[in-house]
């Protein structure tokens, strides 16, 4: 199962950095939601794992770390407006260099 | 007390903040820059009494400190350290400090901006202060690296002026190149030594020294001091240093910052000095500064250019001093360095009133002022004649003095020889020096006769201040032992040498061989001077293109080409920036071998390791993930590859809801659904031709850039894997990163069941609160993006709103009817999400949902309004929806709530419960808690629904909504 999810993880941000790398800007931004997706799962993996109990009070049993899950609690927020400022970045983009191709955005050069 | 070593500090603040003050435009003009310089000059000299109290005050043998904690956990400390050399020093700083800011009132006479001068100097005034109190190492640099910026400031005063420009930078890419290499050293001492403090540092002499990093630590050291100090080659940023007005040479070029070196030696003296080392760097350096300087300065013109060359050749002699490490010659040194501080700024101040007064400092087209300017020529022969060695002045004994720990017994036979030679030839040419300055101004007929200088003594207030130290000159030379000034120069020797040194101000010490020597020095230099006129030609004629500036302009032109060439890599793609850091990431990882040990990663095939709970599920929904994620790669059309997207995020989510960790997965499923529907209503608003131009390239065409891209991510990914599946083989092992505290506590002290809740909410609080501002900031951003740069730009081209999307019937976000079924759907699901929202808002202490979700359930109902009823329409049917005034709402609540518990509770967020307070909790429906972590989930609930909404209104703006929706619908029907 460690090998699956450790498998899933690496996929996901793997795929994430390939998209990242495209020069059609959708693709980029979408290549953000996997990276952000798998890194926030990596987090997951860095708490202790107690058993199968929610971090509830009175559980029953040992609860899992509480702690990674409040982090990426907020990572996924911050993550998700973040996401959509870059894709109000997009829009900017075509208004003004009239492309999606990153490569053609002129202004970063010289 | 301590604190009197604080004091002076904040007299200079003060004057700082008074000069600013001076500034305003209600004062600036009825204030005279005379009276300015008056009243500044107060606070240096209330300085120069407090430190002259304190030193006086002191226990003979102990130093006076003070120390604050500053960084505690790396155990530094403010530290101030006031001994006799420190005293000494700082003196002179704030003695000849307030002569400057008086002289500078005059000197910049009518100048309505003279008190930005005289908060700079001010500013370098602490700075250098703080250099010489310091007693600590940290606290050292940090006032020294004061005073290489604040002495930028004043070189660069006259910024238009492109040489000062010019010279401020050259001073501050040396001195602070210097800078960087002391810090350097610094940190070695302190390693060394275990601390930071002057009293661990100046008791480990045996530690330093025996450490085979000496000679690294020492050059280290010996670079910033050379470089501050101007010794050969760094010495070529003082005479352009030049271009700083006047009071400003006067200041730091004679008395205080080219002193900042050979302080910082004579204060390591103690600790690192006492070797063939230190001998030998310190006396090389030294004497072929003094030569450097004495020889160039014959070849000068301009007056203050002439002064900063025998100041440097000065300052070589001082560094000579330092490294000869026997007791005549430290007493040679403090005698030289009140000598020099009193007759060199005397004569800068002097230098700048015969340029204020003439208009000009070039001593060809000066001459014959004696009798226009009788004072002022008194005023300068003093000095000129100290500088020269002549007795009965202060500069003779100094001279006498170097002259004889030159000869002094304890030096091997050949430098008896040499040392001698060069002081004497030395002390000739700042003979010679002397002369031309006097004869060059004062003397003879005006070199021009057709335009001869004009000028005349100025009013007292202005020759007032070079007077002082020039008639300290002449009565430190006559008086026999003046007491203080003896004890306070023994004191200061005695901090250099580490022992008691025997110091005597007295001029006449009988025929020896240094007076000897002085009188040969005097006669070469009469015959040279008496020579002048023939033998200036000559030293101009050989190498007259030849100095250290050729090694500088090489520097920095090479620093400039390989800048240029390092832009040869921005080639303009983002992506092959990111190729290049993922792909740096990967040779750093692997080549420090930072990964994890090879038996964390076995054992990890079999599939039973988690006791089998839903063992089925997780898989199932781990290769949902990874079969979403792919296909959002592999597929071609934008919309689809976005939906496959969205499944992989809710997998996600299933997976998070399995770990368990159902707040985080109520969180993952709501986000992910908004990124997804903002992703769609991006694709509406970016032009169809633009994306299906893009699509070609998507996976590029040529193989060769998929393979790397391919390439990188997969090693990336590699890494990933091997680090992720070694944190998971050991999560059995770990114990809880949430401390016992948070989570025996969620109930106890937050009042809720649901830990992470707790945590989100109470405990961890101001977090929380950042990260709803940072979404709400981000939304803010998007509006003001999209709303003042492009869309406003494109309202002014196109027509009014309501042709494009004409009243009526309305229309869906893809500008076609929709049905009255999904109309209906549409009123029931707004409702439903506001009830689930509250449910969750009241129970979401006690069960999985927060304030987080409930806001953004109610965002996405609304969002499913903008697709069914159009944009228009929503806005006219929910009038109440202002997201601007939502977001302003919720981050005030989330602030008053939060002072609230300041005023109730024990501080900023601290919980309190209301309801308890007012004694309705019995009343209250069955598991709500009117507390302020309830009210500060209703602010996160408002804030994120208005920042949501604010989203979607600009992304989902039907902006093109004709041509694009249709286009999009089509693809939509295609498929």
């Amino acid at each position: 199962m460690n090998f699956l999810t450790a498998l899933a993880i690496a996929t996901m941000f793997a795929l994430g950095l390939f998209q990242l790398m495209r020069r059609n800007t959708i693709r980029s931004a979408t290549g953000l939601v996997l990276l952000s997706n798998a890194v926030n799962m990596f987090l997951f993996t860095t708490g202790a794992y107690d058993g199968v109990a929610a971090a509830y009070y009175q559980a029953q049993g040992p609860v899992s770390d509480p702690l990674p899950q409040a982090l990426v609690l907020t990572a996924i927020v911050i993550s998700a407006g973040g996401f959509a400022f870059v894709l109000s970045l997009l829009y900017i983009i075509a208004e003004r260099y009239k492309t999606s191709n990153s490569d053609e955005v002129e202004g970063l050069r010289n | 007390m301590p604190t009197t070593l604080i004091f002076p500090f904040i007299l200079l603040a003060t004057g700082l903040l008074l000069a600013l003050a001076f500034s305003h435009p209600a004062i600036r003009p009825r204030l005279t820059s005379e009276r300015m310089g008056w009243i500044l000059a107060l606070f240096p000299a209330t300085a120069f009494i407090t430190l002259l109290l304190a030193y006086a005050g002191k226990p003979a043998e102990t130093p006076l400190t003070f120390s604050a904690a500053w960084i505690p956990s790396l155990g530094v400390n403010f530290s101030l350290y006031l001994d006799g050399l420190a005293a000494l020093f700082a003196l002179i700083i704030t003695g000849i400090g307030t002569l400057i800011v008086i002289y500078a009132g005059h000197y910049f006479h009518g100048d309505e901006t003279a008190w930005r001068f005289q908060a700079y100097t001010l500013l370098f005034m602490s700075a250098m202060l703080g250099v010489v109190l310091a007693g600590d190492l940290v606290t050292l640099f940090l006032f020294w690296e004061g005073t290489s910026i604040s002495s930028f400031l004043l070189i660069g005063y006259k910024y238009k002026d492109e040489a000062a420009r010019k010279g401020a930078f050259k001073s501050l890419f040396i001195t602070g190149g210097g800078g960087i290499a002391l810090l350097a050293g610094f940190a070695f001492i302190m390693v060394l030594s275990g601390g930071s403090d002057f009293a661990t540092i100046l008791t480990s002499r045996e530690v330093l020294q025996a450490s085979p990093l000496y000679p690294v630590f020492f050059g280290l050291i010996a670079l910033g001091a050379f470089t501050k100090s101007a010794q050969v080659p760094a010495h070529i940023w003082l005479p352009e240093a030049m271009s700083a007005p006047t009071p400003a040479s006067a200041f730091l070029h004679s008395a205080t910052m080219v002193k900042a070196g050979v302080y910082l030696l004579a204060r390591f003296n103690p600790v690192l000095g006492g070797n063939d080392t230190w001998f030998w760097t310190l006396s090389i350096f030294g004497f072929a500064t003094m030569l450097t300087g004495a020889y160039l300065g014959l070849k000068q013109n301009d007056l203050k250019a002439l002064l900063a060359y025998s100041t440097i050749s000065q300052l070589g002699v001082l560094v000579a001093l330092i490294g000869l490490g026997h007791d005549y010659a430290y007493k040679a040194l403090v005698i030289g360095i009140l000598a020099h501080a009193l007759y060199k700024s005397s004569l800068f101040m002097s230098a700048g009133i015969i340029d204020h007064e003439t208009g000009t400092r070039d001593l060809r087209l000066l001459g014959g002022l004696r009798k226009q300017m009788p004072i002022l020529f008194i005023l300068m022969l003093i000095p000129a004649l100290s500088m020269a060695g002549l007795p009965p002045l202060f500069g003779f004994l100094a001279k006498e003095t170097l002259l004889a720990s030159a000869v002094y017994k304890d030096l091997s036979a050949v430098l008896t020889v040499i040392f001698p030679l060069m002081t004497v030839l030395a002390g000739a040419m700042l003979l010679a020096q002397s002369g031309l300055l006097i004869r060059g101004t004062f003397l003879g007929q005006p070199t021009d006769p057709k335009h001869p200088p004009h000028g005349h003594d100025p009013h007292w207030g202005f020759w007032l201040a070079p007077a002082i130290p020039a008639f300290l000159s002449l009565l430190v030379g006559l008086m026999p032992e003046p007491g203080f000034l003896v004890s306070i120069l023994a004191d200061a020797a005695k901090s250099v040498y580490g022992e008691s040194v025997k110091v005597s101000l007295a001029l006449w010490t009988g025929f020896n061989l240094p007076l000897g020597l002085s009188i040969a020095a005097i006669s070469l230099g009469s015959l040279l001077f008496w020579q002048l006129a023939r033998i200036r030609p000559i030293l101009a004629s050989i190498l007259p293109n030849f100095s250290a500036n050729n090694l500088y302009d090489a520097t920095l032109n090479g620093i400039a080409w390989g800048a240029r060439e390092a832009t040869l890599l921005q080639r303009g793609q983002i992506r092959f920036y990111i190729g290049v850091m993922l792909f740096t990431t990967v040779a750093i990882f692997l080549s420090f071998g930072a990964l994890p040990p090879l038996e964390k990663l076995q054992g990890s095939l079999s599939f039973e390791d988690l006791g089998n709970h839903f063992f089925w599920l997780r898989i199932i929904i781990l290769l949902v993930a990874l079969l979403g994620s792919l296909a959002s790669v592999l597929i071609l059309r934008d919309l689809h590859a976005i939906l496959a997207l969205g499944v992989s995020g809710l997998a996600v989510a299933g997976w998070m809801a399995l770990e368990p960790a159902p707040d985080v997965a109520l969180v993952q499923v709501v986000v992910d659904i908004l990124a997804t529907i903002i992703l769609v209503l991006t694709l509406t608003i970016i032009p169809r031709k633009l994306r299906k131009k893009a699509r070609e390239f998507t996976l590029n065409r040529t193989r060769f850039g998929v393979f790397r891209d391919a390439f990188i991510a997969f090693s990336l990914g590699l890494l990933v894997f091997v680090v992720s599946l070694a944190s998971l083989n050991t999560r059995d092992e770990r114990t809880n990163l949430a401390e016992a505290y948070h989570i025996d506590g969620a109930k106890t002290l937050a009042g809720a069941k649901d830990m992470v809740g707790a945590i989100v909410v109470d405990f961890r609080a101001i977090d929380t609160m950042l990260e709803i501002m940072v979404f709400a900031f981000a939304a803010l951003g998007i509006y003001t993006l999209l709303h003042f740069t492009v869309r406003k730009a494109k309202d002014q081209e196109t027509e009014p709103e309501e042709h494009r999307n004409p009243p009526g019937e309305p229309r869906g976000s893809f500008g076609l009817p929709t049905s009255p079924f999904l109309h209906m759907l549409a009123y029931a699901v707004l409702p439903l999400a506001v009830i689930l929202a509250l449910t969750q808002l009241i129970y979401g202490h006690d069960q999985p949902g927060d304030g987080f979700t409930a806001g953004v359930t109610i965002g996405l109902a609304i969002a499913s309004w903008y697709i069914i009823f159009g944009y228009n329409a929503t806005k006219a049917k929910l009038t109440w929806l202002n997201p601007v005034r939502l977001i302003g709402i919720g981050l005030a609540i989330a602030l008053v709530n939060a002072l609230l518990g300041f005023v109730f509770g024990k501080g900023f967020f601290a919980p309190v419960d209301y309801g308890a307070m007012l004694g309705i909790s019995a009343y209250l429906p069955v598991g709500l808690v009117l507390s302020n972590a309830f009210i500060f989930e209703i602010a996160i609930c408002v804030t994120i629904l208005g920042a949501s909404v604010l989203i979607l209104d600009n992304l989902g703006h039907p902006t093109e909504a004709d041509t694009e929706s249709t286009a999009l619908l089509k693809e939509i029907g295609q498929e």
